[in-house]
C-alpha cells in the first residue's frame, strides 16, 4: 500500500499517542517510587522528583517482601511448568487425535474458558477447605492450572496445527515411536509455543489477585500482590513504598517478556517443508 | 531389499473409495511407478505400503512377510516426501543420520555412514547448514540422503521432482535412476508426471478412479494402451482420441468418414499419437483448419479444428501452416488405436 508523507506522519503521530497512554502509569509509578513521602501530591503535580531517593526501596524490601517474591517465585514457576507440560500433551492429542469424543472435548475446553474467576472461586474454596489446602502453595499452584490450562491448550493447539504431519511421518518411518516422534520433532518445532504459553502464564499468575487473597491469610503463605496491600491501610496508603513494591514486582516480569520476545514472532519451521 | 505384494487391497475414507481392490506384485529391486492424475488412488497405495495408512481390507506383503499390523517403524523402508519433510530444527548432518540415530547404530559410525550418504547426492559440504538455508534441490538431496543412510528394504518415493524447476528436475530425474540401479533397492515411485513415469520406469502401473488401468513396461504402453484413459494419458502431447461410430468398414466421425475396415459396427473411439498423422494438402482420411501452429524447435506442433475437436499433428519444423488455412491429415491405417465406444477397451 502506498502512503503519503501526511498519511506517514499521522501514523507516526498516533503511535507516538498511544505509547504516551500505555507508558504514562509505569512511568508514573517509577517516578513516584523515587519521591519522599510529601512530593506525591505536590502541587503544582511534578513528573520527576527534585530529589530522588531510594529510600522507599530500602523500606520496601523488607523480609516479608522477600517472603511474597519467593512464594510467588514457586506459585508461579510450578503453574507455569505444569500447565505448559499438561497443556502441550493436551494439544497435541486434540490436533493429531481423530475421534470424535476429542472434538467435543475440545468444545469442553473452550466453554471452561468462559467462567469468570468471581463466579467459580467460592466452589472452589469449599473445595480447597475440605481436602484442607487453604494456606498452602499447592492450592494456588491447582487453581492456577485449571483456569490458564483451556488457555494454554488452545494456544499450543494453534501452534501444533501449523506442524507439517508430514515431519511426523517422515520420523515415523525413520522408525520412531511416538513418544520419540513428539519429544525429537514436536516438542522442539513447538518451541516458540512452549515459550509464548509459558509467558503467558506467568504473566497470569505473577498478577493474581483474587485466589490469592482468598485462599491464603497467613502472612508466610502471601504472593507478592496480595503483599502490595500492605501499603494500604485504614487511615493512609504509603504511596512511595507502595510504588518502589510495584516497580520490583515489575521487573522480573517485564524482564521475562523482553528476552523472549522474539519467539513470539521467530517461526522455527522455516524451510521444514516447501512453502 | 525385497518383493512387494498387494492382494485384494481396498481403502475407503468414509464413503469414498480411494482404493478399490488393487492387485499388484512388485520384483525386487524393480523400480516401479505408479501414475495417474490427482486422486487416482497412486499416493493413497504408497501411504498403505509405508503403513501410514491402515487398509480397510485387503493385504500387505513386503518380503513373503504380511505387514498390515506391523506399524510404519517396524517396516525399514525410506520414503521421500513430495515436500521433503527435513526436520527444520536439525543440521542436514542430523537430519541424514536420524534413521541411524534411532536404530541405535554408534557416534563414530554414523557419522561415517552420514557422510558417505551425503557424498553420494554431492552434499557433504553442507552438512552443518540447516534446511532453511537450503535451495530446493538441495533440501532433495538431502531428503534422498536420509533415505540412503541406511539400506531398507524399500524406498518410497511421493512426487519427489514435483517442487523442483524444469531444468533441475531432468538432473535429478537421471540421478534418481542412476542410484536406484546403483543400489539395487525396490522402489515404488508416485507421479502425475507421464514423462517421469516413461523415463524412471522399468514397470508402469497407470491407476485412475481408484482401479489400475494397465500395468506394463514403458514403451508396452506407450505402443499399446489398454484403454481410452491410457491412450490420453501417455505421451506428450498424448494420443489423439476422435468419437465417432463404426458402420459398415467406414468410421464416421462429426465431420466425416475414412476407411476402416475388419471392426465391428458400433459406437468407437479412434486413437492416433500426433507423431502418426501426416499433413497432406489434400486426399487425407480427415480434414480440418488449422487452429495454432507451433515451432518446437526440432519439430512443428500442428494443432488442426476437426469439427468441434483439436487434433495435434507433430510434423517437421518448415511444415507449419498458417492460422485457418485447410488441411488433410493422413495416417497409416496400421498405426490405429481402436477402442470401444462404450466402455473404452482396447478392441484389439
Amino acid at each position: 500500500m502506498k502512503q503519503t508523507a501526511s498519511t506517514r506522519a499521522a501514523l507516526i503521530l498516533l503511535q507516538i499517542l498511544l505509547a504516551i497512554f500505555v507508558l504514562l502509569p509505569f512511568f508514573w509509578m517509577f517516578s513516584v517510587s523515587l519521591k519522599p513521602p510529601t512530593e506525591p501530591f505536590a502541587i503544582p503535580a511534578r513528573l520527576w522528583p527534585d530529589d530522588p531517593t531510594m529510600a522507599n526501596y530500602v523500606t520496601a524490601f523488607r523480609p516479608e517482601f522477600r517472603t511474597y517474591f519467593l512464594n510467588s517465585l514457586i506459585v508461579s514457576g510450578a503453574s507455569v511448568a505444569i500447565t505448559v507440560t499438561l497443556g502441550l500433551l493436551a494439544a497435541y492429542s486434540f490436533t493429531r487425535g481423530q475421534l470424535l469424543v476429542l472434538t467435543a472435548l475440545m468444545s469442553l475446553v473452550v466453554l471452561a474458558q468462559m467462567f469468570p474467576h468471581a463466579a467459580i472461586i467460592i466452589p472452589i474454596y469449599r473445595m480447597m477447605r475440605s481436602v484442607d489446602l487453604l494456606n498452602t502453595h499447592a492450592s494456588l499452584i491447582i487453581a492456577y492450572v485449571s483456569v490458564t490450562l483451556p488457555v494454554a491448550i488452545w494456544m499450543l493447539r494453534g501452534f501444533l496445527m501449523k506442524l507439517p504431519i508430514s515431519l511426523e511421518e517422515a520420523a515415523a518411518i525413520d522408525g520412531a515411536g511416538p513418544l520419540r516422534v513428539f519429544w525429537d520433532i514436536v516438542v522442539p518445532l513447538a518451541r516458540p509455543g512452549v515459550i509464548a504459553t509459558a509467558v503467558y502464564v506467568l504473566i497470569v499468575t505473577w498478577q493474581e489477585f483474587l485466589f490469592a487473597l482468598s485462599f491464603t491469610s497467613t502472612r508466610n503463605m502471601r504472593t507478592l500482590p496480595v503483599g502490595l496491600n500492605d501499603f494500604i491501610g485504614q487511615y493512609g496508603i504509603r504511596y512511595g513504598e507502595l510504588m518502589a513494591s510495584s516497580v520490583m514486582v515489575s521487573v522480573p516480569v517485564i524482564a521475562v517478556f523482553f528476552f523472549l520476545q522474539r519467539y513470539f514472532v521467530a517461526g522455527l519451521t522455516a524451510g521444514a517443508v516447501k512453502g | 531389499m525385497a518383493a512387494v505384494e498387494l492382494r485384494d487391497l481396498h481403502k475407503t475414507f468414509g464413503s469414498f473409495v480411494a482404493l478399490e481392490r488393487l492387485n499388484l506384485s512388485i520384483e525386487d529391486g524393480e523400480f516401479l511407478v505408479l501414475l495417474g492424475p490427482s486422486g487416482c488412488g497412486k499416493s493413497t497405495t504408497m501411504r498403505l505400503i509405508a503403513g501410514l495408512e491402515e487398509p480397510s481390507s485387503g493385504e500387505i506383503l513386503i518380503g513373503d512377510r504380511q505387514v498390515n499390523d506391523v506399524p510404519a517403524r517396524d517396516r525399514n523402508l525410506a520414503m521421500v516426501f513430495q515436500n521433503y519433510a527435513l526436520y527444520p530444527h536439525m543440521t542436514v548432518a542430523e537430519n541424514i543420520g536420524y534413521p541411524l540415530k534411532i536404530a541405535g547404530v554408534a557416534r563414530a559410525e554414523r557419522a561415517d555412514r552420514v557422510r558417505a550418504a551425503a557424498a553420494t547426492v554431492e552434499m557433504e559440504h553442507l552438512l552443518t547448514r540447516r534446511p532453511g538455508e537450503l535451495s530446493g534441490g538441495q533440501r532433495q538431496r538431502v531428503a534422498l540422503a536420509r533415505a540412503i543412510v541406511r539400506t531398507p528394504r524399500l524406498f518410497l518415493m511421493d512426487e519427489p521432482l514435483s517442487n523442483l524447476d524444469a531444468k533441475l528436475r531432468t538432473v535429478m530425474r537421471a540421478e534418481l535412476r542412476h542410484l536406484q540401479k546403483k543400489l539395487d533397492v525396490t522402489t515404488i515411485y508416485v507421479t502425475h508426471d507421464q514423462v517421469e513415469a516413461m523415463t524412471l520406469a522399468d514397470r508402469i502401473v497407470i491407476l485412475n478412479d481408484a482401479k489400475i488401468q494397465q500395468i506394463g513396461a514403458p514403451a508396452e504402453i506407450y505402443a499399446k494402451p489398454a484403454n481410452a484413459f491410457v491412450a490420453g494419458f501417455i505421451g506428450s502431447p498424448p494420443m489423439n482420441l476422435i468419437e465417432g461410430e463404426v458402420a459398415g468398414g467406414r468410421f464416421h466421425h462429426e465431420s466425416g468418414a475414412f476407411d476402416l475396415p475388419d471392426q465391428p459396427d458400433g459406437p468407437a473411439v479412434i486413437g492416433v499419437r500426433p507423431e502418426d498423422l501426416r499433413v497432406v494438402e489434400a486426399g487425407g482420411q480427415i480434414d480440418g483448419a488449422v487452429f495454432s501452429s507451433e515451432l518446437l524447435g526440432d519439430v512443428t506442433l500442428l494443432n488442426v479444428r476437426v469439427g468441434s475437436a483439436l487434433i495435434a499433428a507433430k510434423v517437421g519444423p518448415d511444415e507449419g501452416r498458417a492460422m485457418d488455412s485447410t488441411v488433410s491429415l493422413s495416417f497409416d491405417p496400421a498405426r490405429l488405436h481402436v477402442f470401444d465406444g462404450r466402455n473404452g477397451e482396447r478392441r484389439g
